[in-house]
């Protein structure tokens, strides 16, 4: 189309776009573990007026939906999924409610909602969940995760992030964390729960919510906005650590998309997550990436980087994958396309 | 699965306000119903001004100053001299601005377009008056100034006499580099509309809204040719390097089988691409669909219609007032308009303001939709979106057709 039809307006990668998500609608990824307070985030901030026009979807691990019950007197739509975990067993009733959202809105039967937001089951691993999002066959033209927020209960957190690996994952690979239930806890128990979360995501931001209520900003801001997502190195459990890997000078896309079929095509399992802003050459503005396992979202090119660093940035969140290895992977293309 | 079935908010209209912000409304002292005239100017004291026309009387324009765009303060609003006529249409070109001036019946006057010296906004001083009045003329619907040079306009003329009474207004271009005496260097109309003309009279549609001009648009990247709306006629390319003799490119149409009215033509010079509007003329969607086409323009004389820009289901709109499309922000080329050919803004009436991406010019894709709630006194019960400007710091003015006055947006897409 590029080339029938060229505009000076368009880079490489199509329209510069504003911020990431450009007309997509907006999708907050709430996880957690079984009883951690998600159904009451999601009800307190359907009640604020930041809430108004949100489609709810709902995943239940149960044949009876009450979370459903709880929601829907508040959503603009409100979905069930079924007796199952959205990353598995559901995951095909997920896309399916999303497209007849999509297909909906444009019969006109139903207005263009202004956000999804997604209630995983508590046993949900959000990867599968995030890899639905990564590619325009899978809803990416459609719809954008802003936000994968990990919500904590500060009474029974840590026995959870102790005893099940899907709580941990749940942690390492949100954006932001929600500590909840911060009433009942004693200060004691909830400073013990936050160093622990920290520990094994230092990326995220850590919010407190008392009964319930965050600052509804806090649910629906978008998590690029946050600087903090540019510095983390950890080792986090399960074998999964993050790192940043960042270049000084304009990297050549070829270089980049090159380096990471390699990764893919060798450890496209263990890559969780991996995502960042490159400075490309030729490019006016940051390219934005973003990986799930073997899926990679279509990279978008920003109208403006958010601030005066001119560095491409990008954090790796992986499986038994060393740090070195992916760095000393990007080198050797470096040096094989100058060659 | 979904719960659209027993969803509360299907099926009737209701606003919507989808990857735009609302930065401000003015109603314009209560005379808020605005036609399709809408300019910026950076006035000599450093003031933004947006120049706006009405959609008739008793107001003729109003001035608002927006270099806050979060609050705008009309600084002067003028009377038309009689109630049977309107300023439909305005384009500023630095301190000067040119006002058309529509009469509702034939041979009345004033018929024309009047020129003003705005260096003072809260103070136009009028320079000239030309006058296109006449036994068969309402004067002037639509004018374009963006040179300083000439003003091309849907005009009628003392000397035309239109085959049918309804096709009174043709291409005119009119010289006015001599402010104070406007003279005109050319014009051009439907072979058949005028008397004396050797070919047959066009064949009316069942909506009869004339064979007469409307936009008649002229870009520096192309200063040979005018892209020319002829409402029931289609539109015409015209290369008007000689401007004393257009001549005819190539035209398109597409009623029938649709309901004529084309309005605005912009071609998209880098891109080979050409946006092509209709306007909705009928209450309660009568005149359904009409569309902002998109056309292959490679070859200019061979247009292509490749897509359109998608609408909702008219049935929710089609309860009270207007639905479709009408004006386009036209990328006027003035350092103080807002240039674009990846996304087209349009106007709906009752379906608002809306945001299209045409990066994939084969799949227009909806990228915003501003559908405010209906301004108090709204005869239809609902917005009728009207007009839309861009200026160059993408601050988006848009204005109800009757009562609702400016609306100032962000776009955040």
């Amino acid at each position: 189309m590029l080339d029938l039809f060229p505009s000076r307006e368009a880079g490489p990668f199509g329209r510069r776009l504003k911020r990431e998500r450009g007309a997509r609608v907006p999708v907050i990824v709430v996880t957690g573990f079984l009883g951690a307070g998600k159904t009451t985030l999601i009800r307190r901030f359907l009640k604020s007026p930041e809430g108004a026009g949100t489609a709810v979807i709902v995943n239940e691990f149960g044949a009876v939906g009450i979370d459903d019950a709880l929601i829907r007197d508040s959503a603009e739509e409100t979905v069930l999924l079924g007796n199952g975990c959205v990353c598995c067993i559901t995951r095909t009733d997920l896309q399916v409610a999303l497209r007849r959202l999509v297909f909906d809105r444009e019969r006109g039967t139903v207005p263009p909602f202004a956000r999804v937001a997604i209630e995983t089951s508590g046993l949900a691993d959000p990867a599968p969940i995030l890899q639905t999002f990564s590619t325009d066959r899978a809803l990416g033209g459609e719809f954008h995760i802003d936000v994968v927020l990990a919500v904590a209960d500060a009474m029974n957190g840590e026995a959870e992030l102790d005893s099940a690996a899907e709580a941990r994952k749940q942690i390492i690979l949100a954006d932001r964390i929600v500590i909840s239930k911060t009433d009942l806890a004693t200060p004691a128990m909830v400073e013990s729960l936050t160093r622990r979360v920290k520990a094994l995501n230092p990326r995220a931001a850590i919010d407190i919510a008392i009964a319930g209520a965050l600052d509804p900003s806090r649910i629906i801001e978008p998590a690029t906005n946050e600087r903090g997502g540019f510095v983390a190195e950890a080792e986090h459990a399960d074998g999964i650590t993050s790192f940043v890997m960042t270049r000084k000078e304009p990297i050549a896309w070829p270089v980049f998309s090159r380096a990471m079929e390699t990764l893919i095509a060798l450890r496209g399992v263990d890559l969780l997550r991996v995502k960042g802003i490159l400075n490309v050459a030729g490019c006016r503005g940051p390219v934005v990436v973003q990986y799930v396992q073997h899926l990679a979202h279509p990279p978008v090119e920003l109208e403006f980087w958010p601030d005066p660093n001119r560095d491409s940035r990008v954090v790796f969140i992986t499986r038994d994958i060393a740090e070195r290895d992916v760095k000393v992977l990007f080198a050797a293309v470096t040096a094989l396309a100058k060659s | 699965m979904a719960a659209s079935d027993q969803s509360p908010i299907t099926k009737s209209y209701q606003p919507i306000t989808w990857n735009f912000k609302l930065l401000a409304n003015d109603m314009l002292g209560g005379f808020g119903g605005m036609g399709e005239g809408m300019s910026v100017q950076i006035a000599p004291d450093g003031r933004r001004i947006i120049w706006l026309a009405h959609e008739s009387a008793p107001k003729n324009f109003t001035a608002v100053d927006v270099s806050d765009p979060r609050k705008p303060k009309v600084v002067c609003q003028t009377d038309l001299p009689h109630a049977n006529m309107r300023s439909n249409s305005l384009e500023t070109c630095g301190n000067m601005m040119a006002v058309a001036y529509q009469t509702s019946k034939k041979d009345l006057t004033p018929a024309g377009f009047e020129l003003f010296d705005i260096s003072k906004p809260e103070n136009p001083k009028s320079i000239s008056f030309f006058d296109c009045s006449g036994p068969h003329s309402r004067g002037v619907h639509q004018l374009w100034f963006c040179d300083g040079e000439y003003v091309h306009c849907a005009s009628g003329s003392r000397d035309f006499v239109p085959t049918n009474a309804q096709d009174d207004q043709f291409y005119r271009c009119v010289d006015v580099r001599n402010p104070s005496k406007p003279v005109e260097v050319g014009r051009w109309w439907m072979p058949g509309t005028r008397q004396g003309d050797n070919v047959m009279p066009p064949s009316r549609h069942p909506i009869d809204k004339g064979f007469r001009a409307h936009n008649c648009n002229v870009y520096p990247q192309r200063p040979d040719r005018c892209y020319l709306a002829y409402i029931d006629g289609g539109m015409f390319v015209l290369d008007i390097a000689d401007k004393a003799n257009p001549k005819k490119i190539s035209s398109w149409t597409n009623s029938p089988p649709y309901t004529g009215f084309m309005h605005t033509i912009v071609p998209l010079f880098d891109r080979g691409l050409m946006l092509v509007t209709d306007e909705s003329t009928e209450n309660n969607a009568k005149d359904w669909p009409k569309l902002i086409w998109v056309l292959d323009a490679r070859e200019e004389t061979n247009l292509v219609p490749i897509s359109t820009c998608p609408l909702p289901d008219p049935k929710v709109y089609a309860e009270a007032g207007r639905f479709g499309a009408h004006n386009i922000h036209e990328n006027v080329p003035l350092p103080t308009a807002w240039h674009s050919d990846q996304i087209v803004l349009g106007t709906f009436f009752n379906g608002g303001l809306r945001a299209y991406d045409i990066s994939n010019p084969y799949q227009p894709k909806e990228v915003g939709i501003f559908m405010p709630p209906a301004p108090p006194g709204a005869p239809t019960g609902t917005i009728q979106m009207n007009d839309v400007f861009v200026d160059e710091r993408a601050i988006v003015y848009t204005v109800d057709r009757h009562i609702g006055g400016l609306y100032i947006l962000e776009m955040d897409f």
